[in-house]
């Protein structure tokens, strides 16, 4: 609870005033952690759509969704678009924990990894966790 | 890619992320300091992405190209765009943001590295 006290000295419990609430403060945060994973998501589901689709459809194409729900959280955080944040944060838990268990579950589904298989295991379980982390925030700045 | 100046990058930006997190625990905003770092990372950042070109065009290099250009360009983007981001926020989490870049970084370069020794 200390650092909700802090927060108040440095004057971050600024009235909420609509607009750029969701991106500011440890929001911020949130939105750099949201786009490094558009980018990288992004990134790898391009090199694997473009060379080897064939090979893995169903994972490759899940790739290149996480990575448009990613970037659509960093920019409705970032612009403070509560309720589009609020629907792409459910459906992105929705995924990894859907992808997760599928990937656990039947692995010859996913024959090559998304940031979504095995929980977001190859990604330190930032997946997992990122949801969760933003519902919270979401919840807090209301 | 030379492997010394990758693992200097590396190690730098974990420097920068550790730094970064100390400022945000102190409850301190941005300084000067942590950005002339993200600048330094960056000049070293280019010259790696130079040197990975240099090799890529002279026909040297993995074979996972596409990736590695991914990677590449990642490193190259992320440390101004975080430095943008990270200014325009006068608290405690300016510098946190500047940590999420720093803890990126060293990955990629890792992932970059391993790519190029055809492990990837």
């Amino acid at each position: 609870m200390t650092g909700r006290a802090e927060q108040g000295r440095t004057g971050q419990g600024r009235p909420v005033d609509g607009g750029h609430t969701t991106g500011a403060g440890p929001g911020r945060v949130l939105v750099a952690v949201y786009g490094i994973f558009a980018l990288a998501a992004g990134a790898r589901a391009a090199v694997q759509i473009s060379r080897q689709f064939g090979e893995a459809p169903l994972a490759y194409t899940l790739s290149a969704f996480a990575a448009a729900v990613y970037l659509l959280l960093a920019v409705a955080l970032g612009r403070g678009m509560r309720r589009l944040a609020l629907v792409a944060c459910g459906i992105e838990l929705a995924g990894v924990l859907i992808v997760g268990t599928l990937s656990l579950v039947d692995p010859e589904a996913f024959p090559k990894a998304t940031v979504w298989s095995g929980f977001g295991s190859g990604y330190v379980f930032i997946p997992l966790v990122l949801p969760v982390l933003g519902l919270y925030w979401l919840s807090r700045r209301r | 890619m030379i492997g010394p100046l990758a693992t200097g990058l590396i190690v730098f930006a974990l420097v920068i992320a550790l730094v970064s997190l100390l400022t945000t625990a102190l409850n301190k905003s941005m300084g000067t300091v942590l950005l002339v770092a993200l600048g330094v990372l960056e000049i070293g950042l280019l010259v790696q992405a130079g040197f990975v070109v240099a090799a890529l065009v002279g026909g040297e290099g993995p074979a996972d190209t596409a990736t590695l250009i991914g990677y590449t360009a990642g490193t190259v983007v992320i440390p101004p765009v975080a430095a943008f981001w990270g200014v325009g926020e006068r608290s405690r989490w300016g510098p946190a943001v500047i940590a999420v870049a720093g803890f990126a970084i060293p990955g990629m370069v890792g992932r970059m590295l391993q790519i190029w020794q055809g492990m990837g």
